[in-house]
């Protein structure tokens, strides 16, 4: 089996994909945040509440392969209870480590950075991307 | 004697990609050399455009461009060259019946009937047009196995059913549909059928004529041609009071300018310069196919198809989509905990393609509450070997996943 493949799912994603982060429906949550992929059809939806500026009570559910189900989980897990500002740059740094062709030494958080491999992999940046991209586009309007 | 390795000697692809698997032929199928070396051969010698050309190369491309039009007229069947009209594929196809032939015909209350597992070519041309016309838009369902549901098709037609569209063979499961028998039963109610034979047209013997089937559309480069070119076959007497949806050059007999009287069928649909080497290139990919003893070609995928079945299914977990009694040469398959998208990447970083996801039939992943399923889909030049390298590393991927 591909090794490089196998390194991107066993550190982070299968854990993620297997025991998701408060993967809980909440039809009541002041805030959701559609997350759609339209090319393969993977569906995420975002609960949250902003109490003082700050991100609480997050949770996610939804269908999708295991790369965009962990980087959803893992999203909820890193921002929620945040600060809005302080979500921003969590954000802002996790899409940046995707995008960017060097490896970014300066995060040290393991679950922030296992996603960075998914480019290499035809079609599949946009897994890891997904919820991130939608809930940047919220926190930029908040 | 049918032999896959003699065939696909034939196919340049696959030196370039000696330890590439590829079974995404419903996608696409690799092209024969001479279907490569004919097109580049047309544009490197003989690129004129057709019709009205008054010199001697010109009048050559014409001649060819039409000598297609009846070999493909030989190749299904039908009654004449002028059943048929060079498209740039099955959408194309499927897209002017509904807008030509359906949209002057259909009333509000109307309906249109087709079945569930219909490509999204072969569904939002009729869902858009009932929408505008404020009719109705029919589904026949499918039984456990993935067969289409005869009985509930018997039910579904009436007198308000102005057309059915029904595939012949679909690109999901795999279901080879009783095409006849659909075309028979909608006739006797007079409704007209058009059947969608994107994924017959390479290894089934089409015979329009014999099937009187009113409407028989695909595409080139799923039959070893090149893309951007299918076919339209249609009864003359549709084609003849069909308004062209597309208008230009060439497809006139007189353009005045309050007035333009349209050439016949098949040149009125076909306005403005065509996909010449298109048309040169599933030319030379009938002659591929007209070599290949297809009788021979569907035992071989036929036992193929039994093989990765067979072998997938011994597999942890694994479930198989689409268990029609008549199959064809693909197998669709789900894992509960695995999602289509990860198996295809497993299996794609191994060197074997297949297609993963809802294979633009939305409408039947949904029917069947799945999100998708990957797809291996076998051609004449797959091996028994390739298959085992295939179910190899699934089996892989299932122990990785667990």
């Amino acid at each position: 089996m591909n090794e490089e493949l196998k390194k991107l799912y066993k550190t982070v994603i299968l854990k993620h994909d297997k025991t998701p982060f408060n993967f809980e429906k909440k039809e009541g949550a002041t805030y959701r945040v559609q997350a759609y992929n339209e090319i393969c059809g993977d569906r995420f939806e975002l609960f949250f509440e902003i109490k003082n500026g700050i991100i609480e009570d997050m949770s996610f559910y939804g269908f999708g392969c295991a790369i965009s189900k962990a980087s959803t989980s893992v999203l909820v897990k890193k921002i929620n209870g945040q600060p809005i500002a302080e979500a921003k740059k969590i954000i802002e740094l996790f899409l940046k480590n995707i995008i960017s062709k060097n490896k970014n030494t300066e995060i040290k958080d393991e679950e922030m950075t296992a996603f960075s491999a998914a480019k290499d992999f035809p079609g599949r940046q946009k897994c890891a991307t997904l919820a991130w991209d939608e809930m940047k586009k919220m926190v930029n309007v908040e | 004697m049918f032999d896959p390795e003699i065939i696909r000697s034939h196919f340049p692809f696959f030196s370039h990609h000696p330890e590439l698997v590829y079974f995404a032929n419903a996608a696409t199928t690799q092209k024969p050399a001479s279907v490569i070396r004919g097109i580049a051969g047309f544009y490197e010698k003989e690129n004129t455009n057709v019709h009205r050309g008054l010199y001697k190369l010109a009048a050559n491309t014409s001649q060819k461009y039409e000598q297609v039009r009846q070999k493909v007229a030989d190749y299904i069947g039908a009654e004449k060259k002028e059943n048929i009209v060079f498209t740039s594929g099955t959408t194309a196809g499927i897209n002017l019946v509904a807008q030509s032939f359906l949209a002057p015909r259909l009333q509000p209350g109307d309906e249109v009937v087709i079945s569930i597992m219909e490509h999204h070519a072969n569904f939002i041309p009729w869902q858009q047009l009932c929408k505008n016309k404020k009719a109705n838009l029919r589904i026949v369902p499918i039984n456990k196995k993935g067969e289409l549901d005869i009985s509930a098709f018997k039910k579904t037609i009436s007198q308000k059913t102005k057309m059915v569209a029904a595939v012949h063979v679909s690109n999901s499961l795999g279901t080879i549909n009783p095409i006849k028998e659909i075309i028979d039963i909608s006739h006797k109610k007079n409704i007209p059928v058009l059947i969608d034979g994107a994924q017959s047209a390479a290894h089934f013997d089409i015979d329009v004529n014999k099937l009187d089937a009113d409407f028989f559309v695909f595409s080139g480069h799923k039959m070893y041609g090149p893309t951007g070119i299918g076919i339209l076959y249609g009864k003359e007497e549709f084609l003849i009071n069909m308004q062209p949806a597309v208008f230009g050059g060439d497809a006139i007999k007189d353009v005045r300018i309050e007035e333009t009287i349209f050439a016949d069928p098949p040149k009125k649909f076909e306005p403005g310069t065509q996909n010449i080497a298109g048309v040169i290139g599933l030319g030379l990919a009938i002659g591929f196919l007209n070599k290949i003893n297809k009788k021979e070609a569907r035992i071989y995928l036929n036992k193929l198809t039994e093989y990765a079945t067979d072998e997938l299914k011994k597999i942890n977990g694994l479930e198989i989509i689409g268990r029609a009694k008549n199959k064809s040469a693909l197998v669709s398959f789900i894992f509960e905990n695995i999602h289509p998208h990860d198996m295809a990447t497993f299996l794609g970083a191994e060197n074997i393609a297949v297609r993963a996801g809802n294979h633009c039939t939305q409408p039947l992943m949904d029917f069947l509450k799945i999100p998708g399923t990957v797809r291996a889909s076998f051609s004449v030049y797959n091996t028994f070997a390739e298959v085992d390298r295939m179910v190899g590393a699934v089996r892989e991927t299932e122990a990785f996943f667990r």
